[in-house]
């Protein structure tokens, strides 16, 4: 528990620096932005002076250490600092805004593929040596290493371009209010099919991959024949036997991968301009918006680490034999 | 003595080592597929050169603008008039180039954290694994992008900033390695005749993690495009390295899809899943060779 803190607290500092240390003052471009964008003209000591403000504001002004300092009193009260993405609103409310699409969208896919993998994985090595099983083995092989981001090229393309059944981009139409209506949860489900259908379509494949490997090793172990020996029905095998056996680790996995959702799909959301964490974080990088970086980064950690702990604190429940180990 | 050192060469080893990797399937179609791809981009000056008659594959209204795919132009030609194979071409030549430096100084890196981790043992050990599994838990991707967005960079620039955040990996698997060869009986026999920790490492061990040398090689270089084909599909990085990626973030944010140049998005994106299906067969097969247990398990 401390050792997880202290990771999280290193690596985090660690971001802090490095992004102080990339060359570019953001707030200068944002001043130039806003200047632009309302063409409004400024004498160059008034520009000056706007500029003192702002960085005073963004606390910018002092040293690197101070603003450190600064950053984790205001972390302690859950306070990101204003972001520039919004101005004035803090980041803590924009990512709040962007993260029930992230998790509502990559969450289910997430689960749906894992589900689909562990199923498929291992009734592979039930039949392994098959045909079947020779050809899908392979294929998952290839297809579990495609990234979701081409994945999600390849959907856009065949599915709302060529033919065009599904939207392209956006997490629901345009022209419906965000509300609790049937035409609304049909409107985000159709838009949230073709990023979910192109994280499904990978990982499934990679759980695929990973249950067979696990499950093949129990298939040759002597509890089964001696199942086998007893009279037991193939099918309570399958499903008492083997099944529950491949499952532990792949809960593992599964928990790992819903800490790291954060951190893998960034891309599928900006391919489909999704209004979800990673879509905000590209647009944050654009302006080098500080608060909402850090925020954004402190969260994806936030949530690996949580994943490991939890995996941690959990696994004696949902396997048994750890309990007399330890 | 039950034990003999063999004073055979490296070469040797390498020969031994490809005999037995030949006998995986998966591993010689990986491999093949992966020399089809690497002469396309070797020879990819040599084919523009003659297709396009000794001009620019960049070169700006070239031809007649959105000609759909033809004898003359197998792709088509884009927007702006150039001929979209020439320009996969040079992208698929700067996305190998990437991905073979970072690769190759991540697997580096690599190879030194992991055997000298691993080999020294000891406090050296738990301060470099927890090095290497610190930055493993880091959100690579987004690092990455802050970094490459602000900061200008060339081809070795990239290279090392993508090797910064790929070599834990191959640190990790060479350390696991390591860490079983050394209790082998003819390390101890190497250590017993006053052999000296490097000429122990460069002479004996080297030549056992070969397999696992390669295995990290080939999977960093999967990492390392992966990761540079997403920053530059959002539009970071030098303009100066045309890779796949940078065609793929250029063509979408021209609306290459909405305006139906199809081959401009599928003709890089197809190469890269080839890429990456060639060096994990490659892997797979490797696994399965030198991991005789598992292929025993699998009857594969």
């Amino acid at each position: 528990m401390v050792s997880y803190a202290i990771v999280l607290f290193i690596s985090f500092t660690v971001v802090f620096f490095s992004l102080r240390l990339i060359p570019g003052d953001p707030v200068m471009r944002f001043v130039d932005l806003m200047t632009r964008r309302y063409s409004y003209e400024m004498a160059p000591e008034i520009y000056k002076n706007v500029i003192e403000e702002y960085k005073k504001m963004f606390g910018l002004d002092k040293d690197i250490f101070t603003q450190y300092l600064c950053f984790l009193r205001e972390l302690a009260k859950l306070n990101l600092g204003p972001s520039f993405l919004n101005f004035p609103a803090p980041a803590q409310v924009l990512i709040l805004r962007a993260l029930p699409w992230s998790i509502g969208l990559l969450g289910i896919a997430t689960v749906i593929a894992w589900i689909i993998g562990v199923v498929a994985g291992t009734l592979l090595a039930w039949f392994r040596g098959s045909k079947l099983d020779h050809f899908l083995f392979t294929v998952a092989i290839c297809m579990s290493q495609v990234p979701y981001y081409l994945m999600a090229l390849f959907l856009v393309m065949l599915f709302a371009y060529i033919i065009p059944l599904f939207p392209p981009r956006g997490a629901y139409s345009p022209t419906l209010v965000p509300e609790l209506s049937i035409s609304f949860i049909w409107s985000v489900l159709r838009h949230g099919t073709l990023p979910a259908l192109s994280l499904i379509l990978i990982s499934a494949f990679g759980w695929m991959v990973s249950t067979r490997s696990v499950a093949i090793t129990i298939v040759g172990e002597d509890y089964l024949r001696f199942a086998t020996a007893k009279g037991l029905k193939k099918r309570r095998i399958h499903n008492r036997y083997v099944f529950r056996n491949a499952l532990l680790p792949q809960v593992t996995g599964l928990a790992m991968s819903l800490g790291f959702i954060m951190n893998g799909f960034y891309l599928v959301e900006w391919i489909f301009s999704y209004p979800g964490v990673g879509t905000l974080l590209s647009l944050a990088l654009g302006l080098l918006d500080y608060n909402t970086i850090q925020g954004v980064i402190l969260l994806s950690m936030f949530a690996v680490l949580t994943a490991n702990l939890l995996i941690d604190l959990l696994y004696p429940l949902i396997d048994p034999r750890c309990l007399y180990e330890v | 003595m039950k034990f003999k050192v063999e004073a055979s060469g490296l070469r040797d080893k390498l020969s031994s080592f490809l005999a037995t990797a030949k006998g995986s399937k998966r591993f010689v179609t990986g491999l093949m597929l992966l020399f089809v791809i690497a002469g396309l981009a070797v020879f990819e000056p040599v084919i523009n050169a003659v297709r396009l008659g000794g001009r620019k594959p960049v070169e700006i209204g070239l031809f007649e603008r959105g000609l759909p795919p033809s004898l003359e132009h197998p792709l088509g030609t884009d927007m702006l008039g150039r001929d979209v194979l020439a320009l996969v071409l040079v992208g698929l030549r700067y996305s190998l180039m990437v991905g073979m430096m970072a690769g190759g100084i991540a697997t580096i890196i690599g190879m030194v954290i992991g055997i000298s981790s691993s080999y020294l043992g000891g406090r050296i050990d738990v301060v470099l694994n927890s090095i290497t599994n610190g930055i493993l838990i880091l959100p690579t991707l987004p690092l990455l992008m802050a970094i490459v967005a602000y900061v200008r960079m060339d081809m070795l620039l990239v290279s090392l900033t993508l090797a910064v955040f790929t070599w834990p990996w191959s640190a990790r698997t060479i350390r696991a390695q390591v860490l079983s060869l050394k209790e082998r009986p003819y390390i101890m026999l190497a250590k017993v005749t006053n052999l000296s920790d490097l000429e122990i490492v460069f002479k004996e061990l080297l030549v056992g993690l070969i397999p696992y040398i390669v295995a990290s090689f080939s999977f960093s270089v999967i990492g390392t495009i992966m990761a540079e084909t997403a920053l530059r599909m959002i539009g970071l990085g030098p303009a100066e390295i045309p890779t796949l990626g940078f065609l793929l973030g250029w063509a979408m944010t021209y609306g290459a899809l909405a305006q139906g140049f199809y081959t401009l998005v599928l003709a890089p994106a197809v190469l890269l899943v080839l890429i990456f299906v060639a060096l994990n067969l490659v892997n797979t097969g490797l696994d399965e060779v030198f991991n005789p247990r598992l292929k025993k398990i699998t009857g594969l």
